[in-house]
């Protein structure tokens, strides 16, 4: 028998959420329509003016950019990240759990600390320079450089694709391996035909784990590509806090926004587990 | 046989690129010399002087107690948020879940700006309040997403057997949902403060007079980095490892607790 | 046993959920020291009644009276009975003792009474030493010990059951069925039972309560139910029946199969569409020159102590139980005598003329 819900204590108890829906009226709510407000207006005047000025080559020049090196990126994290992944979720390996915590401390470490330490191996007399020159290959320019951006983004999200891939083979069941083995397949086989589709959940939230934030950040490309770089976040940061045009970087807020969303309701689609939670 | 020691060399490779930094930095926490290119020999030198550091202890208060105070609001407001948004019917709990959501979706840099404009917007001045105002705003979905579970997993027959047996709805709440969702609030609490320990883009946009740790970091690598934020990352991992510890320590308590009841 | 003191009545109960009727306009009493069972297909009501008897649900409209005081909007919590869940509900926090201590906690009974209880109860249902165990580290027939003993220890005026052996294996089951029933003589509390198993109700019950689509269809003692079912629905759901479209010549003649046979119902009129109940057990298999109908043995199957044969007698394919077998594609014939053919009126709507 199905028991359904009383209409009596489940209302009043309903209303348990309402200081959160108020605070969220307030702090998500509110911000959101401000910056949809000024992204529409000048000077208190409804416009278009501010995604206009969004298409000028040079601002297509920063987004493409950033979606570039967001894709390689991504890219690079899903070749490095698979089999790490794989590796790790085997069933022959003792401790497999511990063994992925040992992947998850790096990433409760500061990351303004770490990508910080990398600057300090990086730069022109840092640690792997002078090991160059020590073996007589020579110094070479690797900081302020797009590819140290890069290194850098790889740097910080390639756990965030490792962990969904993981968990994922993880949970899998053992069985269906076994059910494959059974029916004739080799190792190649089992892998191409059962463990790879059972993992596109997991690559699905993997990718979308690098891939977002790699669009947006603006610290890594400060720091390590020495402000030469412009990516898409930076132009955003510039605009509130630098240039002071509120529109034009709440209109480049609410592109970003829609990026993103248009992204994840793509990578959604693609995924066929279509999990609610598949984000993390 | 080969197949598994080129495993284990590639998971070593990837452990190493991911540790190298943090074992540079806490290798040159213990040096001697005042710039990373000489190696003056060991020293504690640095942890001293990270505690005379009056800028750094003050944005290492700002950054704890922050953090501290938005993951009690936090799990106050969640879990409350939670047990509404499970006794909801289907259509105002999708409004809910969506607004949830949304914080989690939209990248740190929007969240930032947006409120910032917010708090320019309301005239309030940018420092330790706005921040911890934010702080909050971003850390609560993570209670709730911690929470959410619990309560689905509960057996819905437990509250009505609490009110069966003579509790009133606020005994049944505190003495049978509260402990069974405890462990929920537990991992979404410790999931709060590390984020709110972690945030720089945020934090970055909504306090100008007020820095923490992150921030100052992010300012003083702009300009020069003292050693002490060596000393000061060593310190941070050891904290941040042994916090981490703990979660793992309860995970894998509460992990054999539901292999039991299979 | 059973007194005649009406403990719990339901006058005209009508629940909506979503704009549908889960009970309409059911009425019902418990008298004390009764054992009733709730039996129907699931989404009958069966569950929503016992709910509003627990007072997790309120009616739409109508009444719950308690010992004729109107009770329709008192919190459980304030109720004279207990649950006993379908999945038992046990707090996975608390180990047995605190699960079965929690009502007298709340009731601010004293700790030595607690102790005292809680083990006379823990005796009652066979758990003696699982004091310390963790709810969750029991088998499923003990979880169900410790749930009977959490509600039987705050000595409800009625048990009320959701389905609570549901989750038990056969034989279990059968054991629970006669402890429970054991139990409710021994204390003599009032137990309201639900379940979809008919077989549970016939043993159990003083009074079985048949329900469908919300709606009351028989009430009655189990064999008065077996022997008497009201309408076609009660007959199929109440033990194995075949059901014949039949016409009423007259008293105590019926038609069906092309064949006039002798009845002793009365009052259905002259030449009236009904339906013709034949139990299996009831219909016996002879020679075939000697039976009422003539058939062939489509199949027989040994079911332990008697064959179950499907015989074709043209117009019907009949069921039948007998202890002896006939083969495959033997011709038989079968007779019923007058008494066993139970005439009854066609099902119409299903709250048409129960209760």
């Amino acid at each position: 028998m199905s028991v359904r819900r009383g209409n009596g204590p489940g209302l009043r108890r309903s209303m348990f959420a309402a200081p959160y829906g108020l605070w969220m009226l307030i702090f998500t709510m509110a911000p959101i329509f401000i910056i949809v407000f000024y992204a529409f207006t000048i000077g208190g005047k409804p416009t278009l003016e501010n995604f206009k000025l969004f298409l000028e080559p040079e601002f297509v020049g920063i987004l493409t950019f950033s979606l570039w090196l967001a894709f390689l990126c991504t890219v690079i994290c899903l070749v490095f990240g698979y089999p790490t992944a794989l590796f790790l979720a085997s069933r022959d390996l003792k401790r497999s759990a511990m063994m992925a915590v040992l992947f998850v401390i790096p990433m409760w470490m500061n990351f303004l600390l770490r990508t910080y330490a990398w600057m300090s191996l990086l730069e022109d007399t840092g640690l792997i320079n002078r090991f160059l020159t020590f073996i007589g290959v020579g110094r070479k320019k690797l900081m302020y450089t797009e590819n140290a951006v890069l290194f850098g983004l790889v740097y910080n999200f390639l756990p965030f694709m490792i962990f969904p891939i993981y968990s994922v083979l993880k949970r899998s069941d053992l069985h269906l391996e076994e059910a494959a083995q059974d029916l004739g397949a080799n190792g190649w086989q089992v892998f191409l035909k059962v463990t790879l589709p059972l993992s596109l959940p997991g690559v699905v939230s993997g990718v979308s784990m690098v891939f977002m934030p790699a669009v947006t950040t603006f610290v890594i490309p400060r720091l390590l590509g020495g402000g030469s770089f412009m990516m898409f976040g930076d132009l955003i940061e510039n605009q509130f806090l630098t240039t002071g045009d509120w529109n034009f970087g709440s209109a480049l807020s609410l592109i970003m926004m829609a990026l993103i969303l248009i992204s994840l309701g793509f990578l959604n689609n693609a995924n066929p587990e279509g999990e609610e939670g598949a984000l993390w | 046989m080969v197949m598994k020691r080129l495993r284990w060399v590639y998971i070593a490779l990837v452990l190493v690129f991911l540790y190298a930094p943090i074992v540079v930095l806490i290798a040159y926490s213990f040096n001697a010399s005042e710039t990373r290119a000489v190696w003056g020999g060991l020293s504690l030198r640095w942890y001293a002087e990270l505690f005379r550091d009056k800028g750094i202890m003050d944005a290492l208060y700002v950054t704890v107690s922050v953090a501290l105070l938005a993951t009690m609001a936090a799990t106050v407001l969640g879990t409350l948020a939670a047990i509404g948004i499970h006794s909801m019917r289907s259509g105002m709990r999708a409004v809910f879940m969506n607004v949830t959501n949304l914080p989690m979706l939209t990248p740190d840099i929007v969240t930032g700006v947006s409120l910032m404009a917010l708090f320019i917007f309301a005239k309030l001045p940018r420092g330790y309040g706005t921040m911890l105002l934010a702080h909050i705003t971003f850390d609560t979905p993570y209670v709730i997403f911690s929470v959410l579970p619990r309560l689905k997993r509960m057996n819905k027959h437990l509250y009505e057997a609490a009110l069966d047996l003579g509790a009133t709805p606020s005994r049944a709440l505190v003495r049978v949902i509260l402990p069974e969702i405890s462990p929920g609030m537990v991992t979404g609490a410790l999931l709060a403060f590390t984020m709110s320990l972690d945030d720089f883009v945020i934090s970055y946009f909504t306090s100008v007079r007020t820095a923490n740790l992150s921030v100052l970091i992010y300012s003083m690598t702009r300009r020069k980095v003292p050693p002490t934020i060596n000393a000061l990352s060593a310190i941070m991992f050891v904290t941040v490892l042994s916090l981490l510890l703990l979660v793992n320590r309860r995970d894998a308590r509460s992990d054999k607790s539901k292999l039991k009841g299979a | 046993m059973v007194e005649d003191f009406h403990l719990i009545e339901l006058e005209n109960v009508t629940k909506v959920f979503d704009g549908v009727n889960a009970l309409s306009r059911i009425n019902l009493y418990i008298r004390r020291r009764e054992f009733v069972t709730l039996l129907g297909p699931s989404g009958c009501g069966k569950s929503t009644t016992l709910r509003l008897i627990g007072g997790f649900e309120t009616p739409t409209e109508g009444r719950v009276l308690f010992e004729g005081a109107d009770i329709t909007n008192v919190p459980p919590y304030r109720r004279r009975v207990n649950t006993v869940f379908q999945k038992y509900a046990l707090f996975p926090h608390l180990n047995v003792f605190d699960n079965i201590a929690f009502g007298l906690k709340i009731a601010k009974v004293s700790r030595a009474d607690i102790k005292r209880r809680v083990g006379a109860m823990l005796e009652l249902v066979g758990l003696v030493g699982y004091e310390k165990r963790s709810a969750d580290a029991l088998s499923g027939g003990q979880q169900q010990r410790v749930a009977i003993a959490r509600a039987l220890v705050n000595e409800p005026e009625v048990l009320l059951l959701d389905e609570p052996l549901g989750a038990l294996d056969l034989r279990l089951r059968k054991d629970m069925q006669l402890e429970l029933k054991n139990m409710q003589q021994r204390l003599g509390i009032t137990f309201l039972y639900v379940t979809h198993d008919q077989e549970e109700a016939l043993t159990m019950s003083d009074t079985i309560v048949v329900m469908r689509d919300g709606c009351i269809q028989q009430i009655g003692t189990p064999k008065s139910i077996y022997d008497e079912p009201k309408n076609a629905f009660v007959a199929d759901f109440i033990g194995e029946s075949n059901i014949l479209d039949a016409t009423m010549i007259k008293d105590e003649r019926v038609l069906f199969c092309e064949r006039e046979f002798a009845c002793v119902d009365r009052g259905f009129g002259e030449m009236n569409p009904v339906d013709v109940v034949l139990r299996p057990e009831d219909i016996q298999v002879v020679a075939p020159d000697q039976g009422q109908l003539a058939g062939v043995v489509r199949s027989a199957l040994f079911k332990g102590v008697h064959y179950e044969m499907i015989i074709d007698v043209g117009c019907a394919l009949l069921k039948v139980h007998s202890t002896v077998m006939q083969p495959e594609g033997a011709q038989v014939g079968v007779s019923v005598v007058p008494f066993n053919i139970h005439i009854m009126r066609k099902y119409a709507a299903p709250c048409g003329g129960a209760a």
